[in-house]
């Protein structure tokens, strides 16, 4: 291709201000993550998180609050990310009475039969996997997911999550967890020792086919009370 | 006249105002009403030995129910159902399920549940709605409809489910294991009258009148038998027991295996009803296909015996065998079933003054309409194919071809 010298000094002028720009703000980085099962197809609620960050994100998480809500029998959504000390609020939107419960010690907890908001949220101090369920509805299953980092999301219907850092350095871990997944925890784990690694995302290529999904639904025949 | 007051009865069931709709929880109030039209034999509810329920054309009140779960804490449950239909078995209105229900908050992957009282074995795939009804048809499959007729089980049921979180949730497993009383008679009325298909579930209180036979009537080798059957009693004092397991993937698969045994004393009698010892092994598969059409099918292999021994069997000693297969569609508010179910009755006795065996097929077509939460209708068309050589007793033919038309109209509250 041919470029005038006029215009190539244009665009390395251009580019010397915004790295000068980018520096000076200490520069947040995004990291697009994508999660894909070995047909190719993208795996959706897949938790993907941060740890062993070792720049000093000051992001404490005094306060933060999560929902986990409960509509048409199902816990929505089927995964949530949260950071340790996060309250998570259970509110009930179906009309009918949920006793939402968890045995995952030791975030374990129960709340007593109610609708729409009956309880206090439950706060979350210990990075795990939190399973919930309901003892009126067994077919109800939901996932919390706690996690020691406020940079973390869950993967959409495209497979695809967005993570935000707070500064574009540093040495850190990418994980992801589903309860679909089987891979060995190596394929789940990613190490970025250098930003420009993740810079045009990263990608999860899964070599086990995913077990199946608790959240899908057909119509045709009544699973609730079997 | 009577049956005036029963529908009156019935009608006033479907007014009592409603605590919650369509939910496990509170109070459902339900009525299926409408036109009948059939064809055959004149029913075996009305002392012969049609298949069907309904004898008589015309506008009926097929049933009512009232399906009552009351939490009594956050944990425990009462469950009743009470049923009344239109026809002169028992009392206009009777209890068909009473039992209370244990869920104690799971502290680990595993859940119990324990269930205490009269209820149904955990054997149904079809009889999963309010009130032990079918979403799918209005008459039930030849198993199921027998389970409706004479299986009850008076004593406890202790299910164990868990969730192996290694197999990531979506696969689910539950044994069940039941010891129960009463039940010895469950077998009198396949071993005589055969396979049905049809909806009528028995009460607690009801005596089924048994078919016209000459060897249960006077100087017949059964005399000692009443014209009817209480399938629900204990005769002889020995408990029964079954045994399920269900493995569940998802919303995808659903595999039941149960063994039923009501270990009764074949050679007990009392008032009027024999004791039969009546053992079956059933198994179950609920699936999604492709498409989201979904298949529902079962299969059940087992025998009764009654009496003492004569030539190395029981004087009545019969294997039934049974089995169907359902599929279904819902297309929004619209849903159309169609099932095929086949059954035999065989006899092994020495005994060829009571000859039964019974065997045939039945096919069944369902469309229904939700009109709403609380209303919705229903077309059903079925009919049955039946060799029943017995019938020769009663100076019919030994085959037959009974066909029923349905047009009802279901209501909930």
């Amino acid at each position: 291709m041919l470029v005038t010298r006029e215009t190539s000094t244009h665009r390395l002028v251009a580019a010397i201000i915004l790295i000068t720009a980018t520096a000076a703000a200490a520069a947040s980085e995004t990291i697009d993550v994508s999660v894909v099962a070995p047909d190719g197809s993208p795996v959706p609620n897949v938790a993907v998180f941060i740890d062993n960050y070792d720049a000093d994100l000051g992001l404490a998480s005094v306060g933060v609050q999560a929902v986990m809500d409960q509509r048409n029998r199902r816990f929505a959504p089927h995964v949530l990310v949260v950071q340790t000390g996060t309250a998570v609020e259970f509110p009930n939107s179906d009309d009918i009475a949920h006793h939402v419960y968890s045995f995952s010690k030791p975030n374990n907890f129960v709340l007593p039969l109610y609708k729409g908001i009956a309880h206090d949220p439950v706060l979350f101090e210990h990075p795990g996997i939190v399973t919930i369920g309901c003892n009126i509805h067994d077919e109800m299953l939901g996932y919390i997911v706690v996690v020691d980092t406020a940079i973390h999301a869950v993967t959409d219907e495209n497979g695809n999550a967005r993570l935000t850092l707070a500064v574009a350095d540093g040495n850190y871990f990418v994980n992801i967890w589903s309860p679909r997944i089987r891979d060995a925890h190596e394929n789940l784990v990613k190490r970025i020792t250098d930003p420009a690694e993740a810079a045009d995302g990263l990608t999860f290529a899964l070599q086990k086919r995913l077990r199946p999904s608790h959240q899908a639904s057909w119509d045709s025949v009544q699973w609730n009370e079997y | 006249m009577e049956r005036v007051l029963r529908a009156a009865l019935l009608l006033a069931c479907t007014a009592v105002p409603a605590a919650a709709v369509a939910d496990s929880n509170g109070l459902t109030v339900g009525a299926a009403l409408g036109f009948v039209d059939t064809s055959g034999h004149v029913s075996w509810t009305d002392g012969f030995v049609g298949k069907l329920r309904h004898s008589d054309d015309g506008a009926t009140l097929v049933r009512g129910f009232i399906d009552w779960r009351s939490r009594l804490t956050d944990t425990l449950d009462a469950h009743v159902v009470l049923d009344a239909y239109d026809d002169d078995i028992g009392n206009a209105i009777d209890v068909t399920e009473a039992y209370l229900e244990w869920r104690p908050v799971p502290r680990s992957p595993r859940r119990y549940r324990l269930k205490v009282g009269a209820f149904y074995p955990r054997i149904s795939l079809e009889n999963v709605a309010a009130g032990w009804s079918s979403p799918y048809t209005l008459s039930y499959s030849a198993i199921n409809t027998w389970i409706a007729e004479e299986l009850r089980a008076i004593g406890a049921e202790l299910t164990m489910s868990w969730r192996p979180e290694s197999l990531g949730g979506s696969h689910g497993f539950a044994v069940s294991l039941a010891a129960f009383g009463g039940n010895d008679p469950a077998g009198s009325l396949l071993a005589w009258k055969g396979w049905s298909v049809h909806d009528r579930q028995t009460r607690l209180g009801d005596k089924l009148p048994l078919p016209p036979l000459p060897q249960l009537g006077p100087g017949g080798l059964f005399e000692r038998q009443h014209p009817y059957v209480g399938p629900i009693r204990e005769i002889d004092g020995r408990g029964g027991y079954y045994v399920n397991g269900d493995w569940r993937i998802g919303q995808r698969l659903l595999l039941r295996a149960t063994r039923y045994d009501n270990r009764a004393n074949p050679e007990a009698i009392a008032g009027g009803q024999y004791a039969w010892r009546t053992e079956f092994d059933h198994f179950g598969i609920q699936m999604t296909l492709p498409g989201d059409v979904g298949l529902i099918a079962q299969s059940m292999t087992g025998a009764t015996v009654m009496g003492g021994i004569v030539d190395n069997a029981h004087v009545v000693d019969t294997e039934f065998d049974s089995r169907f297969v359902l599929v279904t569609r819902s297309f929004a508010r619209h849903r159309l079933t169609l099932r095929y179910d086949h059954f035999e009755l065989t006899q092994n006795d020495r005994t060829p003054e009571d000859n039964n065996p019974d065997f045939g097929h039945a096919w069944t077509v369902n469309y229904s309409v939700g009109l709403s939460d609380r209303a919705s209708i229903a077309a059903e068309w079925l009919a049955i194919d039946t060799d029943h050589c017995g019938w020769v007793y009663y100076g019919i033919g030994p085959t037959a071809t009974e066909r029923q038309m349905q047009l009802l109209v279901k209501l909930r509250f």
